[in-house]
């Protein structure tokens, strides 16, 4: 649990002097917005508002794997993943640690990515907020979950750009189900439905333990 | 981790390996004996009145689905065991059974649109089970890609044994998530061999044993490849 | 006699039909500074990651002084540094001290930079020091959890001569204070400077040992050379 937290305590204090990723990330996300702007022409307000939450996490997907890919790569640098794999003990706080800090990092843009969909599409957020804030943070588990196991393997592959990809979303595909759903329930305004959130649940308990465990053998040579 | 196993024990071909070789040849005769009653059984069956010829697929369509999820089911456990246990043998079975899961996969996605296209009148609709099988394709075609894009060595093994692993995984999830957010399904439930109309019970149940067999040749002969291939020094590869 | 620290047994690594080791048995005794030499691919390295619990052997047995291998024993220096270039070099060793649980990771920092004479750059980032001194952080940083045995794999790579030599006498300081050292290297100079025993690999075994007490160069290097060409 220490090792987890020391991780991630790294992670936040490199991001923050830095700050590559979240700006890399945002910049990323904000130019979506204007993709879809082209993407979708002369489409009517209602229209928009009921396709925003699939093009929010449309811009989420992306935007995550960018920031995972980066997140890993940084690990590379001076060989400090063999660093991390030479402590003692079960190598899945690792895991935690940095899917922890990879989940802050992504909220906070997703965060920032919502507000700035909201302005584009004048769709109006604020009554939605605590239900899509709720759909978004657990649909996020799963994909930082699942994401940084993967990332993990990608980033000491070759093709580390393409594989990442490739690898994670078609695993993503319960994750999308539960929280598009629960998203859109949230955007028009209505309670979001309980099976979404169960989903969600279930999906991100899966990815957790899956990585937690796998993690020891990714980090092996 | 065993401490006094021999090379022979360790090294390819494993003893598990030599044997499949025998397994192979046997089942090679019963295959051939069966594909011929079953392209018998499937020229003679009756036209259906309603869809026509097309309805024929049915005795392929259905064997193939088995024979791609049973491939990814091989391809996990196997995997499991390689991480647990350190049987490369049992990686060599998992290239082969994923290889080979994902041929039928893509046959079943070729033959499903075909049929769809005489019946529903389109070539491919978002029902559920084949959103899940398209997912699932995806799954295996990144686990051969994984193998492929970093070559040969024992981590490329150990992550593709991980990712099989989520892939089987994912399997019960998708179907989780149908059942959630309720089947808005055309695709027909599983055929009973009842529900088939008269003469078209023979011919499907000789295409789940013809095409059972056949994934089962195919995996053999797949793993023996790879297993030989090992032995002679170019390491395992999943081109 | 020293207790035994390190015991290898029938260490082998092997994947398909590539053999990297084909079964190693080395003792290593506290204190004691050991050299693994060999040509590229001999599987030095190898050798040196499965010591240090990053890879796991094909078979065969590892045992630390007496009990189960244990990766908090065993310090790790490479010839990548393994820092965050972000971190201060403080912020770097407390990060590596959590790493290991230790109680109080901060004065086990401050204790090793003096040690190391990078008290007054205690506080830059890692990133901006010298190859120099970033060797002297990452062997701060492998000695953090007081290990009794340190692992040193390449250690000299991209250091220049000064450089060099003040990493071998920091060794052998480190060496007399009671620390086992394990050392993988093709230069044989900087080996016979260091090392009480030497073993000699050749294609992923053990071609030689070099069991002589005072272990000069010159003599070394008649083992290596008689070592590499007494099978070819």
């Amino acid at each position: 649990m220490n090792v987890a937290l020391a991780i991630l305590w790294k992670d936040l204090v490199s991001e923050w002097r830095a700050r590559d990723r979240v700006v890399a990330m945002l910049i990323f996300s904000i130019l979506m917005a204007v993709v879809f702007h082209f993407a979708l022409p002369g489409s009517r307000p209602e229209e928009l508002q009921a396709l925003t939450p699939g093009l929010l996490w449309t811009a989420y997907i992306f935007a995550a794997l960018l920031g995972l890919n980066r997140s890993l790569a940084l690990e590379l640098d001076n060989d400090a993943l063999a660093g991390l794999a030479l402590a003692p003990g079960n190598r899945g706080w690792i895991f935690l640690g940095k899917a922890t800090a990879n989940w802050i990092l992504i909220s906070l843009v997703q965060a920032i990515t919502a507000l700035i969909f909201a302005i584009f599409y004048g769709v109006d957020l604020v009554p939605a907020l605590p239900g899509l804030a709720l759909v978004v943070g657990l649909g996020t588990v799963g994909i930082c979950a699942a994401g940084t196991l993967l990332a993990t393997m990608a980033v000491r592959t070759g093709f580390r750009e393409v594989l990442l990809p490739v690898l994670l979303l078609p695993a993503l595909f319960p994750v999308l189900a539960g929280a598009v759903e629960g998203s859109l329930a949230a955007v028009q305004g209505g309670s979001i439905p309980f099976e979404s959130l169960q989903l969600l649940i279930v999906v991100d308990g899966v990815y957790l333990v899956v990585a937690f465990l796998g993690f020891d053998y990714v980090l092996d040579e | 981790m065993s401490k006094n196993s021999s090379h022979s024990e360790l090294g390819p071909p494993s003893a598990l390996e030599r044997r499949v070789s025998t397994w192979r040849r046997t089942l090679g005769i019963v295959l051939a004996l069966c594909s011929i009653a079953y392209g018998w059984a499937v020229i003679t069956a009756p036209i259906d009145s309603m869809q026509g010829i097309i309805q024929k697929i049915l005795y392929v369509h259905p064997p193939l689905a088995y024979g791609a999820y049973l491939g990814f089911v091989i391809t996990g456990i196997a995997g499991m065991i390689f991480l647990g246990r350190g049987r490369e043998d049992m990686d060599r079975l998992a290239i082969a059974s994923a290889e080979v899961g994902v041929i039928f996969c893509t046959l079943m996605l070729i033959t499903g649109p075909i049929w769809a296209r005489g019946t529903w009148g389109v070539w491919w609709s978002w029902d559920a089970r084949l959103t899940v099988t398209l997912l699932l394709w995806f799954v295996y075609l990144a686990y051969l890609l994984l193998r492929s894009f970093s070559g040969p060595s024992p981590r490329t093994a150990r992550f593709a044994a991980i990712y099989g692993v989520l892939g089987l995984v994912l399997i019960p999830l998708n179907y989780y998530v149908i059942e959630i957010f309720g089947s808005r399904s055309m695709h027909p439930e599983n055929l009973q061999g009842g529900s088939l109309g008269d003469g078209m019970g023979l011919p499907f149940l000789l295409g789940n044993i013809t095409l059972g067999l056949a994934f089962l040749y195919l995996v053999f002969l797949r793993w023996e490849v790879e297993s030989q291939r090992t032995a002679a020094g170019e390491g395992s590869s999943a081109r | 006699m020293k207790s035994p620290l390190l015991t290898l047994r029938g260490i082998e690594k092997r994947y398909a039909s590539v053999k990297a080791l084909g079964g190693i048995d080395l003792e290593l005794r506290a204190g004691e500074s050991l050299a693994i030499l060999g040509p590229n691919g001999a599987g030095k390295s190898t050798l040196l990651r499965i010591m240090a619990g990053l890879a796991h052997p094909t078979s065969g047995t590892l045992e630390f002084a007496g009990g189960k291998h244990d990766r908090g024993q065993i310090g790790y220096l490479g010839h990548s540094t393994l820092l965050y270039p972000e971190l201060s070099a403080r912020e770097n060793l407390i990060f590596t001290g959590r790493l290991y649980r230790l109680d109080d990771p901060a004065a086990r920092a401050d204790q090793l930079l003096a040690e190391e004479g990078l008290a007054e750059v205690a506080d830059r980032r890692a990133g901006g020091f010298s190859r120099g001194m970033a060797q002297r952080l990452s062997i701060a940083r492998a000695r953090v959890h007081a290990p009794s045995l340190l692992l040193l794999d390449e250690p000299y790579t991209g250091l220049d001569e000064p450089a060099a030599r003040r990493l071998t006498s920091r060794l052998q300081s480190l060496s007399t204070e009671g620390h086992a050292l394990a050392l993988v290297t093709h230069e044989i100079s900087r080996a016979a400077l260091l090392a009480e025993r030497a073993v000699i690999l050749k294609a992923g075994s053990v071609a030689d040992r070099v069991e002589n007490e005072a272990l000069d160069e010159a003599g070394l290097a008649r083992a290596y050379a008689r070592a590499l060409e007494g099978e070819a």
